[in-house]
């Protein structure tokens, strides 16, 4: 029986999209995809071991073995290394997507057919993603090690793999927009990697400064600080959360253990001027909406220049 | 000068594999320009061009590299859009009505254009889907096309593993997995070895006896002179000669030709002839192996030939051979064209 008798005669959704059907064909096909995934896991399990080895041995020197503190070392190394993985593969996995079309000169067939733009750079976005999301997922097993020795709650594995997804979607759809609008695959690489650098590094590292410089100088002790101002540094270190994803993460956690909440709450600034209640969202919902609008707005300029016919 | 061999009774044929007249309908224009310009900042590809393609005809688009065909096509393919004037598929404008003429036309660009991780019959269905014909069609269609182009047993082997000749003939059968109007070939035949050129040649009469117009490019005059019904000179971005194989020559060259082979009776004959309304000069040409051979010149329409074979039938004039001379595609070119490039 051949391939195309096997397979299901009728598809729906997205499954229906015929460049999914082709991607992941081709994607999947042969032992390299499961080898890639093998490879993956076997290198994740020796990082979560190593960072095992290390956060007992560490605490061995005072004579406390805290399980908390150990399964708390072992959930945020393994959502880190997957962090830094999804911000460069997604990109990798885009980037030649719409040029790669292009290169292999069957960009111009594709716009002879009646495949609507939008299909072609959802299908290519879908595809490159599914492929991520089976690594993200496929790693769940690996963070949920520390439950066994407790002090991570199931919201946080939550909170960790919409970070992650969001993170994947957005830095994904910059790839493919990058991969529509240069011409070779190389250019949109590298403007990609220039631009994922920019927004994971360059701007916290910005914002960073420039909330460093207003801190200090206002000067020594922060009780001296007007209640206001700390409330806009306070929102300031908001905003650097929703730009980017390792703060993201990082910040909804210190303030899922100090406040119990991974909605919505007031954190105090005191003074000596006084006391204000600053109403705080908390920085994984502010990161999300931030980033899916700019993966939206990528997407649809995305689609506009594919459809668009040369002059 | 060659020579084509034809029965005495049958009218002159241009091109002997092609489609029968009864296919071409001469009024109906299936592709149409009309001024069409294009330009790419300074330097004009194609400039003012109107061409006319009937419905079922093959028609052979021939010009030097760089004469514009390739923007042409590239316009008509819904692939970029004009500077001016205007291009139509079927009536539709092909900038007012992309998707329409998207669904009438199959296009063969002058590269391969396959993805080198799929299997060939992949390559098809995902086409195939990408023209949005049902899933349960698919199966059906392609072993039907792969039977079309001769590539049923490589059915599932790798697109990359496949010789040019047979990725030349895989994305034939690409443009065609929706079942077009027209088809769009651009330079089909370049780069192929001999076999391969006649394999595609085949084709394309094939698919016009289906009811297919196709309309392709070449800078191979003689891939044009086989198997054209219709042709269209193109130099510099203009248009130096358009029209049927027959009417072109016609209008090159107002005098027609024939050669008659006899076993004797040469003098009796150039009487029979010269009495024929429509001939305007015979000449003696040398013998061959002992055979007398008339040339003759005449002025207009088949059935003065036919005229001629009952003439000398009637008289009892033992006749070998009788042949037209066609002239020439290439003597065609060289006089039109004046060598431009742009």
């Amino acid at each position: 029986m051949t391939e195309a008798e096997a397979a299901p005669r009728y598809r729906s959704g997205l499954f229906k999209n015929p460049v999914v059907v082709k991607e992941l064909r081709g994607r999947m096909r042969g032992a390299r995809a499961f080898a890639v995934l093998s490879v993956y896991l076997l290198l994740m399990s020796g990082f979560a071991t190593l960072l095992y080895v290390l956060s007992t041995a560490s605490q061995d020197i005072f004579g406390f073995t805290s399980g908390g503190q150990v399964g708390r070392t072992l959930f945020t190394g393994i959502v880190g290394i997957e962090l830094f993985l999804v911000t460069f593969i997604a990109p990798a996995f885009t980037a030649s997507a719409i040029s790669g079309e292009r290169e292999r000169q069957t960009y111009d067939l594709l716009k002879t057919t009646l495949l609507p733009a939008r299909a072609l750079v959802i299908g290519k976005l879908f595809s490159a993603l599914s492929y991520v999301f089976l690594l993200l997922i496929a790693a769940i097993p690996l963070q949920s090690i520390a439950f066994l020795f407790g002090g991570v709650s199931e919201i946080e594995v939550v909170l960790a793999f919409v970070i992650l997804a969001v993170t994947a979607i957005t830095l994904g759809t910059t790839g493919i927009y990058f991969s529509a609008v240069q011409p070779r695959t190389l250019s949109a690489n590298i403007t990609t990697y220039a631009v994922t650098l920019f927004i994971t590094v360059g701007l916290p590292l910005m914002i960073f400064i420039v909330v460093a410089l207003i801190s200090s100088f206002l000067g020594g002790r922060l009780a001296d600080v007007p209640a206001e101002v700390q409330a806009l540094l306070l929102y300031g270190l908001l905003a650097l959360a929703a730009t980017n994803p390792l703060m993201a993460a990082f910040l909804t956690q210190f303030w899922l253990l100090n406040k119990q909440s991974a909605f919505f709450f007031y954190e105090t600034v005191s003074s000596t001027t006084g006391i204000l209640q600053v109403p705080i969202i908390s920085p994984w919902i502010l990161f999300s909406a931030v980033y899916l609008l700019a993966a939206l707005i990528l997407l649809i300029r995305t689609v506009r220049r594919v459809r668009r016919i040369e002059t | 000068m060659s020579e084509s061999d034809l029965t005495p009774n049958l009218p002159e044929s241009t091109a002997p594999a092609a489609p029968s007249a009864a296919l071409i309908n001469e009024n109906e224009l299936i592709v149409e320009t009309r001024g069409l310009v294009k330009r790419y900042g300074k330097l004009t590809a194609v400039n003012d061009l109107s061409l006319s393609v009937p419905r079922g005809a093959i028609y052979g688009f021939v010009g030097p590299n760089g004469a514009g065909k390739t923007s042409t096509m590239r316009i008509l393919t819904t692939l970029m859009l004009p500077s001016a004037g205007q291009a139509y598929v079927a009536g539709h404008e092909v900038t007012k009505n992309p998707r329409a003429v998207r669904r009438l036309i199959g296009y063969m660009p002058d590269y391969f254009g396959v993805y080198d991780d799929m299997k060939v019959w992949e390559y098809l269905d995902f086409f195939a889907a990408c023209y949005e014909i049902p899933e349960g069609n698919r199966p059906q269609m392609i072993g039907d096309l792969l039977d079309l182009v001769d590539l049923s047993h490589r059915r599932d082997d790798m697109v990359d593993k496949l010789s040019r000749g047979m990725k030349q003939r895989l994305c034939l059968a690409r443009t065609l997995v929706h079942d077009p109007q027209v088809l769009i070939l651009d330079e089909p035949a370049s780069g192929l070895d001999p076999r391969a050129r006649v394999e595609i040649r085949e084709l394309m009469v094939e698919l016009a006896q289906m009811g297919k117009t196709i309309f392709f490019s070449s800078h191979i005059l003689a891939d044009v002179a086989e198997i054209c019904t219709h042709i269209g000179i193109v130099e510099g971005g203009k248009m130096v000669m358009q029209g049927s194989m027959d009417a072109v020559r016609r209008q090159l060259s107002p005098h027609r030709e024939a050669v008659v082979t006899l076993l004797e009776r040469a003098d009796e004959a150039k009487q029979v002839l010269g009495a024929i309304h429509g001939v305007r000069e015979i000449s003696d040409l040398p013998d061959e192996g002992g055979r007398k051979r008339l040339r003759v010149v005449f002025e207009g329409e088949d059935t003065i030939l036919s005229s001629m074979v009952q003439a000398l039938a009637a008289k009892g004039i033992p006749v070998l051979n009788f042949n037209e001379q066609t002239q020439d595609l290439e003597a065609v070119f060289m006089k039109v064209t004046k060598g431009i490039v742009t």
